[in-house]
Protein backbone atom coordinates (compact mmCIF):
# COMPACT_ATOMS: atom_id res chain seq x y z
CA UNK A 1 0.00 0.00 0.00
CA UNK A 2 1.39 3.36 -0.67
CA UNK A 3 1.40 6.82 0.32
CA UNK A 4 -0.51 8.81 -3.01
CA UNK A 5 -0.63 12.14 -3.84
CA UNK A 6 -3.22 13.27 -6.47
CA UNK A 7 -3.14 16.13 -8.77
CA UNK A 8 -5.96 17.31 -11.30
CA UNK A 9 -7.40 20.38 -11.30
CA UNK A 10 -11.46 19.13 -11.06
CA UNK A 11 -12.16 18.59 -7.37
CA UNK A 12 -14.78 15.59 -8.86
CA UNK A 13 -11.64 13.50 -10.22
CA UNK A 14 -9.61 14.31 -7.20
CA UNK A 15 -12.57 12.86 -5.28
CA UNK A 16 -13.05 9.73 -7.79
CA UNK A 17 -9.67 8.75 -7.45
CA UNK A 18 -9.37 9.40 -3.59
CA UNK A 19 -12.51 6.96 -3.28
CA UNK A 20 -11.12 4.41 -5.71
CA UNK A 21 -7.51 4.39 -3.80
CA UNK A 22 -8.94 4.40 -0.64
CA UNK A 23 -10.89 1.43 -1.46
CA UNK A 24 -7.85 -0.09 -2.35
CA UNK A 25 -6.48 0.80 1.06
CA UNK A 26 -4.16 3.41 -0.02
CA UNK A 27 -2.93 7.00 2.02
CA UNK A 28 -4.42 10.12 0.64
CA UNK A 29 -1.27 12.21 1.74
CA UNK A 30 -2.71 15.17 -0.82
CA UNK A 31 -3.73 17.05 -3.60
CA UNK A 32 -3.13 19.43 -6.01
CA UNK A 33 -4.91 21.34 -8.47
CA UNK A 34 -2.63 22.52 -10.43
CA UNK A 35 1.21 22.15 -11.80
CA UNK A 36 2.85 24.58 -9.63
CA UNK A 37 1.19 23.10 -6.20
CA UNK A 38 1.85 19.44 -7.19
CA UNK A 39 5.50 20.28 -6.98
CA UNK A 40 5.43 21.63 -3.65
CA UNK A 41 3.12 19.10 -2.34
CA UNK A 42 5.87 17.07 -3.72
CA UNK A 43 8.85 18.32 -2.04
CA UNK A 44 6.97 18.66 1.24
CA UNK A 45 4.68 14.95 1.27
CA UNK A 46 7.38 12.73 -0.16
CA UNK A 47 4.83 10.67 -1.41
CA UNK A 48 5.21 7.17 -2.74
CA UNK A 49 3.59 8.14 -6.15
CA UNK A 50 1.73 10.52 -7.85
CA UNK A 51 -1.44 10.65 -9.87
CA UNK A 52 -1.04 13.89 -12.50
CA UNK A 53 -3.25 15.01 -14.82
CA UNK A 54 -2.23 16.36 -17.92
CA UNK A 55 -4.29 19.48 -18.78
CA UNK A 56 -4.10 21.65 -16.01
CA UNK A 57 -4.11 25.74 -15.53
CA UNK A 58 -1.01 27.48 -14.71
CA UNK A 59 2.03 24.49 -15.39
CA UNK A 60 0.51 21.42 -17.09
CA UNK A 61 0.74 17.57 -15.79
CA UNK A 62 3.80 17.19 -17.98
CA UNK A 63 5.68 20.04 -17.07
CA UNK A 64 5.04 19.13 -13.75
CA UNK A 65 5.92 15.89 -13.93
CA UNK A 66 9.50 16.99 -15.22
CA UNK A 67 9.98 19.28 -12.60
CA UNK A 68 9.66 16.65 -10.20
CA UNK A 69 11.70 13.96 -11.99
CA UNK A 70 14.09 16.88 -11.55
CA UNK A 71 13.89 17.46 -8.53
CA UNK A 72 13.83 13.46 -7.44
CA UNK A 73 14.57 11.20 -10.19
CA UNK A 74 13.20 8.24 -7.91
CA UNK A 75 9.47 10.19 -8.15
CA UNK A 76 7.09 7.47 -9.23
CA UNK A 77 4.54 9.13 -11.44
CA UNK A 78 1.40 7.69 -13.23
CA UNK A 79 -0.21 10.26 -16.14
CA UNK A 80 -3.85 10.25 -15.79
CA UNK A 81 -5.91 12.04 -18.85
CA UNK A 82 -8.63 12.31 -20.80
CA UNK A 83 -9.73 9.76 -23.98
CA UNK A 84 -8.25 11.56 -27.23
CA UNK A 85 -4.80 12.96 -25.36
CA UNK A 86 -3.52 9.46 -25.98
CA UNK A 87 -0.53 11.26 -28.26
CA UNK A 88 0.71 12.59 -24.52
CA UNK A 89 1.59 8.94 -24.01
CA UNK A 90 5.18 9.46 -25.19
CA UNK A 91 6.18 12.94 -24.34
CA UNK A 92 4.84 11.51 -20.97
CA UNK A 93 6.96 8.23 -20.75
CA UNK A 94 10.31 10.14 -22.29
CA UNK A 95 9.88 12.53 -19.34
CA UNK A 96 9.79 9.44 -16.93
CA UNK A 97 6.13 8.74 -16.29
CA UNK A 98 5.79 4.80 -14.91
CA UNK A 99 1.91 4.72 -15.80
CA UNK A 100 -0.70 6.11 -17.84
CA UNK A 101 -4.56 5.78 -17.18
CA UNK A 102 -7.13 7.41 -19.59
CA UNK A 103 -10.42 8.98 -18.55
CA UNK A 104 -12.92 7.67 -17.99
CA UNK A 105 -11.57 4.86 -16.30
CA UNK A 106 -12.23 2.01 -13.76
CA UNK A 107 -11.52 1.69 -10.35
CA UNK A 108 -10.02 -2.56 -10.44
CA UNK A 109 -7.65 -1.42 -13.53
CA UNK A 110 -6.64 2.14 -11.77
CA UNK A 111 -5.45 0.09 -8.50
CA UNK A 112 -3.90 -2.57 -10.64
CA UNK A 113 -1.98 0.21 -12.28
CA UNK A 114 -0.96 1.70 -9.12
CA UNK A 115 -0.19 -1.57 -8.02
CA UNK A 116 2.31 -2.34 -11.17
CA UNK A 117 3.75 0.76 -10.27
CA UNK A 118 4.44 0.89 -6.74
CA UNK A 119 6.19 -2.62 -6.64
CA UNK A 120 8.19 -1.89 -9.78
CA UNK B 1 -10.59 -33.55 -44.46
CA UNK B 2 -9.00 -34.04 -40.93
CA UNK B 3 -11.52 -35.16 -38.42
CA UNK B 4 -11.59 -34.09 -34.74
CA UNK B 5 -13.75 -35.27 -31.76
CA UNK B 6 -16.50 -32.30 -30.77
CA UNK B 7 -19.97 -31.90 -29.62
CA UNK B 8 -23.29 -30.90 -31.89
CA UNK B 9 -26.08 -29.79 -30.22
CA UNK B 10 -29.03 -31.98 -32.02
CA UNK B 11 -32.83 -31.27 -30.85
CA UNK B 12 -31.93 -29.35 -28.18
CA UNK B 13 -29.12 -31.93 -26.45
CA UNK B 14 -25.38 -31.78 -27.03
CA UNK B 15 -24.32 -34.87 -28.68
CA UNK B 16 -20.89 -36.25 -29.20
CA UNK B 17 -19.58 -36.49 -33.13
CA UNK B 18 -16.60 -35.78 -35.15
CA UNK B 19 -15.89 -32.75 -37.31
CA UNK B 20 -13.89 -32.68 -40.17
CA UNK B 21 -11.94 -29.42 -40.89
CA UNK B 22 -11.24 -28.89 -44.91
CA UNK B 23 -9.29 -26.32 -46.54
CA UNK B 24 -13.24 -25.25 -48.41
CA UNK B 25 -15.66 -26.61 -46.08
CA UNK B 26 -16.13 -28.45 -42.63
CA UNK B 27 -18.41 -31.77 -42.22
CA UNK B 28 -20.64 -32.35 -38.97
CA UNK B 29 -20.57 -36.13 -39.03
CA UNK B 30 -23.65 -38.11 -37.56
CA UNK B 31 -26.78 -37.35 -36.39
CA UNK B 32 -26.36 -34.48 -38.24
CA UNK B 33 -24.51 -35.65 -41.69
CA UNK B 34 -23.68 -32.33 -43.08
CA UNK B 35 -21.11 -30.47 -45.49
CA UNK B 36 -20.90 -26.64 -44.80
CA UNK B 37 -18.86 -24.25 -46.99
CA UNK B 38 -17.24 -21.76 -45.12
CA UNK B 39 -18.25 -19.03 -48.33
CA UNK B 40 -21.87 -20.25 -47.24
CA UNK B 41 -21.61 -18.85 -43.71
CA UNK B 42 -23.31 -15.75 -42.75
CA UNK B 43 -22.24 -15.60 -39.11
CA UNK B 44 -20.12 -16.52 -36.54
CA UNK B 45 -20.24 -16.13 -32.86
CA UNK B 46 -18.26 -17.56 -30.18
CA UNK B 47 -19.08 -18.60 -26.33
CA UNK B 48 -16.90 -20.29 -23.84
CA UNK B 49 -15.75 -23.55 -25.84
CA UNK B 50 -18.60 -23.26 -28.32
CA UNK B 51 -18.95 -21.59 -31.67
CA UNK B 52 -22.51 -20.95 -33.54
CA UNK B 53 -22.17 -21.15 -37.56
CA UNK B 54 -25.19 -19.34 -38.99
CA UNK B 55 -25.03 -20.67 -42.79
CA UNK B 56 -26.84 -21.11 -46.03
CA UNK B 57 -28.46 -18.02 -48.22
CA UNK B 58 -31.35 -17.05 -45.86
CA UNK B 59 -28.90 -18.01 -42.95
CA UNK B 60 -31.32 -20.35 -41.33
CA UNK B 61 -28.76 -22.76 -40.57
CA UNK B 62 -27.49 -22.81 -37.13
CA UNK B 63 -24.64 -25.42 -35.41
CA UNK B 64 -23.86 -24.85 -32.08
CA UNK B 65 -20.16 -26.82 -32.26
CA UNK B 66 -18.38 -27.33 -28.61
CA UNK B 67 -14.75 -28.78 -29.05
CA UNK B 68 -11.89 -27.75 -27.62
CA UNK B 69 -10.33 -24.57 -27.81
CA UNK B 70 -7.60 -25.85 -30.19
CA UNK B 71 -9.84 -27.27 -32.69
CA UNK B 72 -12.37 -24.45 -32.46
CA UNK B 73 -9.45 -22.30 -33.44
CA UNK B 74 -8.32 -24.07 -36.28
CA UNK B 75 -11.99 -24.05 -37.22
CA UNK B 76 -12.78 -20.66 -36.65
CA UNK B 77 -10.24 -19.26 -38.70
CA UNK B 78 -11.15 -20.91 -41.67
CA UNK B 79 -14.49 -19.26 -41.21
CA UNK B 80 -13.47 -15.46 -41.06
CA UNK B 81 -10.72 -16.23 -43.75
CA UNK B 82 -14.06 -17.42 -46.06
CA UNK B 83 -17.34 -16.85 -44.84
CA UNK B 84 -19.35 -14.66 -46.25
CA UNK B 85 -18.40 -11.59 -45.19
CA UNK B 86 -17.16 -8.36 -45.18
CA UNK B 87 -13.38 -8.75 -44.87
CA UNK B 88 -10.36 -6.40 -45.22
CA UNK B 89 -6.82 -6.85 -44.35
CA UNK B 90 -5.69 -4.70 -41.31
CA UNK B 91 -3.47 -4.09 -38.56
CA UNK B 92 -5.31 -4.23 -35.24
CA UNK B 93 -4.63 -3.81 -31.81
CA UNK B 94 -6.77 -5.33 -29.47
CA UNK B 95 -7.19 -4.38 -26.44
CA UNK B 96 -5.15 -1.37 -26.30
CA UNK B 97 -6.35 0.38 -23.26
CA UNK B 98 -8.89 -1.84 -20.72
CA UNK B 99 -10.28 0.26 -17.93
CA UNK B 100 -8.65 3.55 -18.64
CA UNK B 101 -4.92 1.45 -18.23
CA UNK B 102 -2.87 1.51 -21.63
CA UNK B 103 -1.88 -2.24 -21.98
CA UNK B 104 2.10 -1.84 -21.70
CA UNK B 105 2.95 -4.58 -24.28
CA UNK B 106 0.05 -4.18 -26.59
CA UNK B 107 1.25 -3.74 -30.22
CA UNK B 108 -0.20 -3.79 -34.10
CA UNK B 109 -0.83 -7.24 -35.28
CA UNK B 110 -1.41 -7.82 -39.28
CA UNK B 111 -4.79 -9.78 -39.56
CA UNK B 112 -7.81 -10.17 -41.36
CA UNK B 113 -10.86 -8.27 -40.10
CA UNK B 114 -14.58 -9.70 -41.00
CA UNK B 115 -17.59 -7.79 -40.33
CA UNK B 116 -20.07 -10.47 -39.78
CA UNK B 117 -24.01 -10.43 -38.66
CA UNK B 118 -23.24 -10.30 -35.04
CA UNK B 119 -19.86 -9.10 -34.38
CA UNK B 120 -16.42 -7.92 -35.83
CA UNK B 121 -13.42 -11.04 -36.15
CA UNK B 122 -10.13 -9.97 -35.78
CA UNK B 123 -7.56 -12.32 -36.57
CA UNK B 124 -3.57 -12.88 -37.08
CA UNK B 125 -1.12 -15.59 -36.97
CA UNK B 126 -1.44 -15.40 -32.77
CA UNK B 127 -4.83 -14.21 -31.90
CA UNK B 128 -8.96 -14.65 -32.75
CA UNK B 129 -10.85 -12.00 -31.02
CA UNK B 130 -14.46 -10.89 -31.59
CA UNK B 131 -16.32 -8.05 -30.38
CA UNK B 132 -19.93 -8.35 -30.30
CA UNK B 133 -21.62 -5.43 -31.99
CA UNK B 134 -23.84 -5.46 -28.86
CA UNK B 135 -20.88 -4.87 -26.77
CA UNK B 136 -19.74 -1.73 -28.82
CA UNK B 137 -19.63 1.36 -26.55
CA UNK B 138 -18.08 3.74 -29.13
CA UNK B 139 -16.57 4.42 -32.35
CA UNK B 140 -14.48 6.93 -33.41
CA UNK B 141 -12.11 7.76 -36.99
CA UNK B 142 -9.33 9.73 -35.40
CA UNK B 143 -6.11 9.69 -35.41
CA UNK B 144 -2.62 7.90 -33.69
CA UNK B 145 1.38 8.35 -33.77
CA UNK B 146 2.52 5.31 -35.39
CA UNK B 147 6.30 5.07 -35.43
CA UNK B 148 6.26 9.08 -35.78
CA UNK B 149 3.54 9.51 -38.34
CA UNK B 150 -0.18 10.67 -37.55
CA UNK B 151 -1.96 7.79 -39.06
CA UNK B 152 -5.84 7.24 -39.15
CA UNK B 153 -7.68 4.93 -37.49
CA UNK B 154 -10.92 3.48 -36.15
CA UNK B 155 -11.14 3.45 -32.42
CA UNK B 156 -13.65 1.14 -31.21
CA UNK B 157 -15.04 0.96 -27.15
CA UNK B 158 -16.39 -2.53 -26.33
CA UNK B 159 -17.23 -4.19 -23.05
CA UNK B 160 -15.01 -7.28 -22.57
CA UNK B 161 -15.32 -9.32 -19.07
CA UNK B 162 -17.07 -6.64 -17.49
CA UNK B 163 -14.04 -4.20 -18.51
CA UNK B 164 -14.21 -1.41 -21.15
CA UNK B 165 -11.70 -2.18 -23.80
CA UNK B 166 -10.81 0.39 -26.47
CA UNK B 167 -9.17 -1.34 -29.79
CA UNK B 168 -7.94 0.02 -32.93
CA UNK B 169 -8.03 -0.35 -36.35
CA UNK B 170 -5.46 0.67 -39.01
CA UNK B 171 -5.65 -0.18 -42.50
CA UNK B 172 -6.30 2.77 -46.12
CA UNK B 173 -8.58 5.69 -45.36
CA UNK B 174 -11.37 4.53 -48.28
CA UNK B 175 -11.30 1.00 -46.09
CA UNK B 176 -11.00 2.64 -43.03
CA UNK B 177 -13.91 4.75 -43.90
CA UNK B 178 -15.77 1.65 -45.13
CA UNK B 179 -15.48 0.18 -41.56
CA UNK B 180 -16.49 3.44 -39.66
CA UNK B 181 -19.82 3.99 -41.69
CA UNK B 182 -20.76 0.19 -41.56
CA UNK B 183 -20.09 -0.25 -37.45
CA UNK B 184 -21.33 3.42 -36.75
CA UNK B 185 -24.72 2.12 -38.44
CA UNK B 186 -24.48 -1.26 -37.00
CA UNK B 187 -24.81 0.22 -33.63
CA UNK B 188 -27.15 2.84 -34.37
CA UNK B 189 -28.94 1.92 -31.79
CA UNK B 190 -26.38 2.69 -28.84
CA UNK B 191 -25.56 6.83 -29.61
CA UNK B 192 -26.81 9.18 -27.03
CA UNK B 193 -28.89 11.73 -28.33
CA UNK B 194 -30.49 13.05 -25.63
CA UNK B 195 -29.16 15.94 -23.24
CA UNK B 196 -27.69 14.83 -20.49
CA UNK B 197 -27.19 17.37 -17.14
CA UNK B 198 -23.83 17.70 -15.35
CA UNK B 199 -24.96 15.84 -12.07
CA UNK B 200 -26.78 13.16 -14.47
CA UNK B 201 -23.41 12.54 -16.32
CA UNK B 202 -21.59 13.00 -12.91
CA UNK B 203 -23.51 9.50 -11.40
CA UNK B 204 -22.99 8.07 -14.87
CA UNK B 205 -19.14 8.47 -14.57
CA UNK B 206 -19.30 7.51 -11.09
CA UNK B 207 -21.28 3.94 -12.02
CA UNK B 208 -18.74 4.14 -14.88
CA UNK B 209 -15.67 3.93 -12.23
CA UNK B 210 -17.29 0.87 -9.94
CA UNK B 211 -18.50 3.26 -7.62
CA UNK B 212 -21.61 1.95 -5.64
CA UNK B 213 -24.85 3.95 -4.68
CA UNK B 214 -23.49 4.87 -0.95
CA UNK B 215 -20.33 6.01 -2.54
CA UNK B 216 -22.00 7.90 -4.88
CA UNK B 217 -24.28 9.52 -2.34
CA UNK B 218 -21.45 10.03 -0.08
CA UNK B 219 -19.16 12.08 -3.08
CA UNK B 220 -21.87 14.02 -4.66
CA UNK B 221 -23.40 15.03 -1.33
CA UNK B 222 -26.81 12.88 -2.45
CA UNK B 223 -29.84 11.46 -0.57
CA UNK B 224 -30.67 8.22 -1.44
CA UNK B 225 -34.54 9.23 -3.14
CA UNK B 226 -32.32 12.09 -5.42
CA UNK B 227 -30.03 9.22 -6.10
CA UNK B 228 -32.72 7.11 -7.26
CA UNK B 229 -34.32 9.38 -9.19
CA UNK B 230 -31.31 10.06 -11.28
CA UNK B 231 -30.93 6.18 -11.05
CA UNK B 232 -34.52 6.68 -12.84
CA UNK B 233 -33.50 8.94 -15.51
CA UNK B 234 -30.30 6.62 -16.53
CA UNK B 235 -32.55 3.50 -16.63
CA UNK B 236 -35.47 5.85 -18.56
CA UNK B 237 -32.25 6.58 -21.10
CA UNK B 238 -31.05 3.04 -21.24
CA UNK B 239 -27.85 4.05 -20.46
CA UNK B 240 -27.95 1.92 -17.48
CA UNK B 241 -29.32 -1.51 -16.38
CA UNK B 242 -30.70 -2.32 -12.83
CA UNK B 243 -28.23 -4.43 -11.17
CA UNK B 244 -29.93 -5.72 -7.93
CA UNK B 245 -31.70 -3.19 -5.91
CA UNK B 246 -31.08 -2.51 -1.96
CA UNK B 247 -33.44 -3.17 0.51
CA UNK B 248 -33.59 -0.53 3.34
CA UNK B 249 -35.35 -1.93 6.33
CA UNK B 250 -36.95 -1.26 10.05
CA UNK B 251 -36.86 -3.45 12.83
CA UNK B 252 -40.35 -5.16 13.89
CA UNK B 253 -41.71 -5.77 17.32
CA UNK B 254 -39.86 -9.14 17.06
CA UNK B 255 -36.57 -7.74 15.73
CA UNK B 256 -36.80 -4.75 18.33
CA UNK B 257 -37.64 -8.19 21.21
CA UNK B 258 -34.37 -9.68 19.75
CA UNK B 259 -32.13 -7.17 20.10
CA UNK B 260 -32.93 -5.81 23.62
CA UNK B 261 -32.65 -9.22 24.81
CA UNK B 262 -29.16 -9.74 23.03
CA UNK B 263 -27.98 -6.23 24.98
CA UNK B 264 -29.75 -7.14 28.32
CA UNK B 265 -28.11 -10.83 27.94
CA UNK B 266 -24.57 -8.95 26.98
CA UNK B 267 -24.87 -6.92 30.39
CA UNK B 268 -25.87 -9.74 33.04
Amino acid sequence: MGRILIVDDTMFMRTLLKNILFSGGHDIVGEAADGVEALARYQELKPDLVTMDIVMPKVNGIEALKAIKAADPSAKIIMCTAVGQEQMVKLAVKSGAKGYIVKPFQAPKVLEEVKNVLSA
Amino acid sequence: MKSVPAKVEHEGRWVPTKVGIGEDRFRIDAPLKEEIPYKTVVNLEEKKNQIIVTAGADGTATYRIASVEKVLSVLKKFIITQASAYRLNAFFMSPAVRGGVLIHDARWEKGTIAVMKTGIWFVSQEKQVCIPLEDVAGIELTSREIQEKDLNVVKIDHLSENDVVTSFVLCPMTTLQVLYNFLKEATHDTEVSEEIDPLTGQVAMLVYSGMDSSSIENMLKLSHRDLDAIYEKLLDMRLAEVLYVRKEVQLTAKGVRYISESVKSQNE
